[in-house]
């Protein structure tokens, strides 16, 4: 069956951020190069071949952007300056939107304003939803002399509220997982999976999820990969701690320094301080590759992931010194940073590579080894 | 008849002979042959004192022939011949052995290869005794120049003698002057107008008092040889003129390729399937549209149609992929909003300022995509009405080995070019060789692009091989500077070995005349007898050794000198002793 060629593919493609990449000419350099590809797994080329000539289906079921964690080595040796690593970032979001079943991603990567928009309204709920809803500021202190930050906000009723946001979101983020897995895995007739595999494989792709051991491969970005770690840690413990713990996490006694409950705190802030300003100082530098082109999805995730730490290390501050009108209002900023973030990155934009690309890595593997097993078989029947 | 007196020289060629031939033994072998006077060796007979030695000896010992055994003849006979004539000897007076090349070079049994080099300069020996003395003579040249074909290589060759105040007779088969080039829209890679660049050499052409324009005419025959040929012209009203001229100059160029051959692209069934030179006058006319009058929303572009296949022609055209990548950019500025789709084979955009038209496309918004001629050409096909698109492109695409379809509303096949219907005729006529794929040939591909083996016949544009406008031109100048010169200097040396006619033996049969490959040869009605042009002969042999009575002569290579080398080579007094 032959395959349409989709024109109008490039000029979509190029709304997701990247320049127009015809200056490829196909020589092989980027994939030589990269430390990742592999004798099955043929990426950058293929991937930019394939949007190149408006493959759309050949590019929906390609996970191979995924795999990449964006080096740079393949943009910094490319003989035409067609920028490879710039193009699998742009297929990212470009997959990201074909994977979402809404068109909601579509949006809010195409449209920096209607990003902004989105947020806006949401950050304008959260603080109306505390104008409306909020429990008394009171500026009487407990008894160690901390504010009673519970009463204006009680962790169980934000943790019922995050529980809402979490399973809204879930379903959209697994709905569009199973799309990816529908696009990836079911369409590409090539291949077809013997069911063992589905148990055998997952175990590289969950020890990848932990560890980002792949990304370590990319030997330019040692620190780079720490960054991106130590932000994904922390963002995971976070996450665990505001859906299951947080009556115990958001508490009004102030505990030693070294009690768990201010240490994963800490940690955790940690994590994303360092992340963040890390990724900010070298978007402002522009001086590694990864670096060079930022989307606005780039700097709105990066400066609004700041922000919810910067706040969330304030409320602490205020807390504990006893500022209660302080710790208030940073709260209800907080959240009015947290909840466009989560809503707007979790499932329809960036933050869902986190789970996009174990998913690639484990149906990437499964193809490899199924395609090992049909070469095997075929080999066996001529000898 | 004087005492032949012969001297020989064996060359060491520093070892390069001297390391598998015993150079001693073999001048210790001829010594004693009848007629030798002198034989000695030396390390380098061609350098100063080399050649010195045999002047030396000539004078001396009053040498009347001379023997070398050295290298190819092809490398040094003419050093030699001059060391002859410097010592008053008449040059053909000497004969080469090959014993490098032949010998050193291609043996690895010291014995023997010094056995064989002693046949080789025995056999030399006995040639020279029979050589005779032939003077070289010059003729006249006729300063007028025939170009044939008014294209832009032909009008700029015209030009260019006429400038230097020459006559020059420019004969053009088609009503109009100006070629293909004229009928092209723009030109790659600077997107000059084809026609401005034409027009004003056109009127040039027209207007300049050295050329004379003969149009539409076709030339049927051309006597002579260079520096005198003749032909007759038969003119619209009747009359015949008479031109003479000393050179020729062909630029008959080309012709397109006609797609409908290939049954895979539809040419001739889609209507919307066009040429190239089809899209050019599109272009001209200053609208791009399908058959129905439409502004077509996606146009597809086909490189290497009937290029670089071996069922059509196995040569690149040279031109087709800068001419594509110009319409696509043309297509861009015309229609902003259209789908480009360039399908090639290998993108061979070379030359001054292509690569940078090929980048300077790509970033115009142009789909490129490959096929490989080896597996299966596109197919292109009608939807039929049944969608928005008029036509499908169907191929496996090479970087992507995927099997795609291109929709497509108009379809540009880049068509190779060929060699001219005529060139058949014209090949026979100016008497030019022509290679497998019907272009001329010239007398070097490498040394010699611009010469025919036809002295003063020369060969200019795409009748050559394909290329494009600034080639075209280059080549015309080059032959115009060609003739320029033959006709500075007046006159031409013409060769001495040549063939004759003993007229008492010719018995009449033509045999010589028909296979003589220069056409040097006529028949004599009135005599019987066929007679040799001593400037058109090359001194093949062919009609010698094909004369049945042994009327024809072929100088220097005359029987006698043959079998007295051949019996020279065979002598069993050829010998190796060892020391």
């Amino acid at each position: 069956m032959s395959q349409r060629i989709n024109p109008e593919l490039k000029k979509e493609l190029l709304k997701f951020g990247a320049k127009d990449w015809n200056d490829c000419y196909h020589c092989g350099n980027c994939t030589a190069t990269c430390q990742l590809t592999e004798r099955e797994i043929l990426f950058p080329r293929k991937a930019i071949r394939q949007a190149q000539m408006g493959l759309t289906e050949s590019l929906a079921s390609n996970a191979d952007p995924w795999l990449c964690y964006y080096c740079g080595d393949c943009s910094d040796t490319c003989p035409r300056d067609a920028n490879p690593g710039e193009i699998m970032m742009t297929l990212r979001r470009y997959l990201t939107s074909v994977y979402d079943w809404t068109g909601f991603s579509g949006m809010l990567y195409k449209s920096a304003k209607a990003h902004i928009v989105v947020m806006l309204v949401l950050f304008l709920s959260v603080v109306a939803a505390f104008l409306i809803f909020g429990g008394p500021m009171i500026t009487e202190l407990t008894s160690d002399g901390g504010v009673r930050l519970n009463t204006f906000a009680p962790a169980e009723i934000i943790a019922g509220i995050d529980h809402i946001v979490l399973l809204t979101l879930s379903f959209f983020l697994l709905t569009n997982m199973i799309n990816m897995y529908y696009k990836v895995v079911l369409k590409d007739k090539t291949v077809h999976i013997p069911w063992y595999l589905y148990f055998t494989e997952i175990g590289e792709a969950l020890l990848n999820f932990g560890t980002q051991l792949r990304f370590s491969k990319c030997n330019k970005s040692r620190m780079y990969w720490f960054g991106h770690w130590f932000l994904m840690i922390g963002y995971v413990t976070m996450f665990v701690l505001i859906i299951f713990f947080l009556s115990w996490f958001q508490t009004d006694n102030i505990n030693v320094w070294y009690h768990p409950q201010r240490l994963i705190g800490y940690i955790i802030t940690a994590g994303f301080l360092f992340g963040t300003i890390f990724f900010m100082i070298g978007r402002i530098r522009k001086k590694k590759q990864i670096f060079k082109h930022s989307h606005h999805s780039d700097w709105i995730f990066v400066v609004l992931l700041f922000l919810v730490a910067f706040s969330g290390i304030l409320i602490h501050i205020f807390r504990i010194n006893g500022l209660p009108f302080a710790t208030y209002y940073t709260y209800v900023a907080h959240l009015a940073f947290e909840i466009p973030m989560v809503v707007t990155f979790v499932a329809f934009s960036k933050w869902s590579h986190l789970a996009y690309r174990p998913l690639a890595i484990y149906f990437s593997n499964m193809k490899k080894k199924t395609r090992e097993l049909q070469l095997k078989s075929k080999l066996s029947v001529s000898y | 008849m004087e005492e032949i007196k012969i001297g020989v020289y064996v060359c060491w060629c520093g070892t390069n002979i001297a390391k598998m031939v015993d150079v001693d033994q073999v001048v210790d072998q001829i010594k004693f042959l009848p007629d030798v006077a002198v034989a000695r060796n030396y390390k380098y007979m061609c350098s100063d004192p080399g050649q010195d030695m045999i002047i030396r000896d000539i004078k001396q010992h009053h040498l009347n022939r001379v023997v070398v055994a050295a290298c190819s003849p092809r490398i040094h006979e003419l050093t030699f011949r001059k060391a002859l004539a410097k010592a008053g000897l008449n040059p053909m007076m000497f004969q080469m052995a090959n014993i490098r090349e032949q010998v050193a070079w291609v043996h690895t049994d010291r014995e023997k290869a010094t056995k064989k080099a002693v046949s080789l300069v025995h056999a030399a020996i006995n040639r020279v005794k029979w050589h005779e003395s032939l003077d070289k003579r010059t003729i006249e040249v006729n300063p007028a120049t025939l170009v044939i074909g008014g294209g832009v290589a032909g009008m700029s060759a015209a030009l260019e003698i006429a400038n230097a105040g020459k006559q020059v007779y420019l004969v053009e088969k088609s009503k109009k002057l100006g070629g293909y080039a004229a009928q092209l829209d723009l030109t790659f890679p600077h997107f000059y107008s084809a026609r401005q660049l034409i027009k004003p050499m056109i009127r040039h052409v027209e207007d300049h008092k050295n050329i004379r324009i003969f149009k539409p005419m076709q030339i049927n025959q051309i006597f002579g040889y260079m520096g005198n040929f003749q032909s007759t012209l038969q003119l619209a009203n009747g009359d015949e003129t008479k031109l003479k001229f000393g050179n020729i100059i062909v630029a008959t160029g080309l012709q397109p390729f006609d797609p409908s051959e290939i049954t895979s692209y539809n040419y001739g069934k889609l209507p919307d399937v066009v040429t190239s030179l089809e899209f050019e006058k599109m272009l001209a006319k200053g609208r791009i549209e399908t058959c129905e009058g439409k502004e077509p929303k996606n146009v597809a572009i086909i490189h290497c149609v009937g290029s670089r296949n071996a069922n059509y022609h196995e040569y690149c055209s040279r031109t087709c992929c800068m001419t594509a990548l110009k319409f696509a950019n043309q297509i861009r500025s015309a229609l902003p909003e259209s789908n480009i789709f360039d399908l090639y084979a290998d993108m061979r955009s070379f030359g001054k300022g292509c690569e940078e038209l090929y980048t300077q496309t790509s970033r115009k918004n142009v789909i490129f995509l490959r096929f490989d001629q080896q597996n299966g050409l596109p197919e292109i096909r009608s939807t039929n009405g049944e969608e928005a698109v008029s036509m499908l492109i169907e191929f496996t695409e090479q970087f992507s080995k995927e099997q795609v379809e291109v929709p497509a509303d108009l379809v540009i096949l880049m068509v190779a070019m060929e060699s001219h219907a005529d060139a058949k005729d014209i090949s026979h006529i100016a008497g030019i060789s022509m290679c497998g794929n019907s272009f001329f040939i010239e007398k070097h591909p490498k040394l010699d692009p611009v010469a025919t083996t036809s002295d003063g016949v020369f060969i200019v544009g795409t009748c050559q091989a394909p290329k494009d406008i600034p080639d075209s031109i280059s080549q015309a100048k080059a032959a115009a500077a060609r003739v320029l010169a033959t006709i500075h200097v007046g006159t031409i040396e013409v060769d001495v070995i040549t063939a004759t006619v003993n007229e008492d033996i010719c018995c009449g049969c033509q045999t010589c005349v028909s296979v003589c490959p220069y056409k040097a040869i006529s028949f004599n009605k009135e005599k019987g007898v066929s007679e040799v042009n001593e400037i058109l002969c090359k001194g093949c042999g062919t009609c010698g050794s094909t004369c049945p009575t042994g009327a024809i002569r072929s100088r220097h290579f005359t029987d006698q000198q043959i079998l007295s080398q051949i019996q020279g080579l065979l002598s069993p007094d050829n010998k190796f002793e060892k020391m």
